[in-house]
């Protein structure tokens, strides 16, 4: 018989395998022309018959690591072949970014010496987060006031008490009234918070957001819009993690409506989000395209991770995807970086304790 | 709308990156782009722009401030001084001399017209005279 967990379980292992598919694909197209595959090239060879090839000969590599996890992960279904499903998870996310890795090797043939002119804006420019410091310690100061308040109704809070339930409505996980129980989804969502504040705040302050080919106060308008963005986000986790450190007092139902009103707002932000990137393209039009973004190829470790020690940015334009990537030559990034991974770890000792 | 005023460094120049920045910035400040008091960007900012280490900049900054441009004043960052003209020293009027000349040669032989040169000089002079310098 098929239990819930297997039908959810299913479609949601093919939506994690179709987005995971289709971020590969895309995976080339979403840098500046001046970088293939994480290298400096001439803007127009992305459009050469060769660069056309490199780049079926990525996607064909990339697709068969996608189709090797995912028969792995059909063949977890098997009885006492369940530990595949960690394998296959582990080589979908691996598998494709070794073809990437080979891509990145073959395109190097074609590498071109990068712009070394670089431009700067010495007007003054606002690194002032959103809302200011008042708005911004919002989230902890929910998190701090749910503590405070379940401090004070400790006796009330059941010996037992349900965490999550299955689909037809009966609870299948419970926690207990201990510290671990009642204030850890408050350490945690206080954690996540701290890692998006420390992510907007960086992003603000220490990132290059000067470009030759865009206008500065178009990139900082969206380096501004990264950080509300983020700051909604916080806000909606805070009362989350808030709602569910009160489910012992409240029950499920403040935790489904902030989630449900949470999905919409995140929609609608990341489309706006979207709108201020389409903005920076179009603007960028206007300017001359250079060969790579400013940073030298050798500072890139497998057109992935940069490593540059002479740059004082620490964030900088990602080479492979959307976004910011951190210069892993200063220890701040490391910091950040251990602060993330700590978040599934929490995540885990709290979930072990809620079995 | 109002240009933004921006420094630029070629960083595969022989000349070292602090000597560029040190360069640019003083042909800003003696053209009056900067109204005493203004502020630059910080140390940091400046080079996180640039893509270059915090002590390049610091260094720059420095020398600036050393020839009686900048304030560096702990947290108000780089502030721009009122620089009245000093008194040039002969070594002064003779360096400046020399640099001239050799700028001069220099750009003859890369190529520039003796026309050009002097329609450049003529434009700068005159910005001079117009009191475009502090």
């Amino acid at each position: 018989m098929i239990q819930h967990s297997e039908w959810i379980f299913g479609p949601f292992m093919l939506a994690l395998v179709a987005l995971v598919t289709w971020a590969f694909w895309m995976l080339p197209q979403w840098t500046r022309p001046g970088i293939y595959f994480g290298v400096t090239v001439e803007p127009d060879f992305r459009k050469t018959p060769e660069a056309q090839r490199l780049l079926r000969k990525y996607r064909l590599e990339a697709m068969i690591h996608v189709a090797i996890a995912f028969a792995m992960i059909l063949a977890s279904a098997l009885p006492s072949y369940q530990f595949f499903a960690f394998v296959g998870a582990i080589w979908l996310a691996v598998g494709p970014l070794t073809a990437f890795v080979e891509a990145h090797k073959r395109v190097q043939r074609h590498a071109v010496k990068a712009v070394t002119v670089r431009e700067a804006v010495l007007e003054p420019r606002s690194t002032r987060l959103p809302g200011g410091w008042i708005v911004q310690v919002g989230p902890f100061v929910i998190l701090l006031a749910t503590g405070v308040f379940l401090h004070f109704y400790w006796d009330e809070i059941p010996a037992r008490f349900p965490v999550h339930w299955g689909i037809d409505g009966q609870p299948n996980g419970w926690s207990s009234r201990t510290p671990m129980g009642v204030y850890g989804p408050l350490v945690l969502g206080a954690l996540i918070s701290a890692c998006m504040w420390l992510t907007a705040n960086t992003l603000l302050r220490s990132a290059r957001i000067v470009d030759r080919a865009r206008p500065v106060f178009v990139l900082h308008d969206f380096a501004h819009r990264v950080g509300l963005f983020l700051l909604v986000i916080e806000l909606f986790l805070a009362v989350v993690f808030s709602c569910v450190g009160l489910l012992p007092l409240t029950g499920a139902m403040p935790v489904l409506i902030v989630t449900f009103l949470m999905l919409p707002t995140v929609f609608v932000l990341i489309v706006w989000l979207n709108k201020g990137r389409a903005h920076i393209e179009r603007s960028s039009e206007t300017h001359p395209q250079a060969a790579g973004d400013g940073t030298p190829d050798e500072c890139w470790k497998f057109g992935m991770l940069y490593f540059n020690p002479d740059d004082a940015a620490l964030w900088v334009e990602k080479r492979a995807g959307i976004g910011y990537t951190m210069n892993f030559a200063h220890i701040s990034a490391w910091v950040i970086m251990a602060l993330i991974l700590l978040v599934p770890i929490l995540g885990l000792v709290v979930a072990r304790h809620n079995r | 709308m109002k240009r933004p005023r921006t420094l630029r460094i070629e960083l595969a120049s022989a000349q070292p990156v602090y000597e560029q920045i040190v360069s640019g910035l003083r042909a800003l400040l003696v053209s009056g782009e900067f109204e005493s008091g203004e502020q630059l960007p910080t140390v940091r900012q400046l080079a996180i722009d640039l893509g270059v280490h915090h002590n390049t900049v610091a260094e720059a900054y420095r020398v600036l401030a050393e020839e009686g441009w900048l304030d560096l004043r702990r947290r108000r960052g780089a502030v721009v001084l009122d620089r009245r003209d000093p008194k040039a020293t002969p070594e002064a009027k003779q360096d400046f001399r020399k640099h001239l000349e050799e700028l001069i040669a220099k750009a003859i032989t890369n190529g520039v017209p003796r026309s050009a040169i002097a329609d450049r000089m003529v434009e700068m002079a005159r910005k001079l005279g117009q009191g475009g310098t502090r």
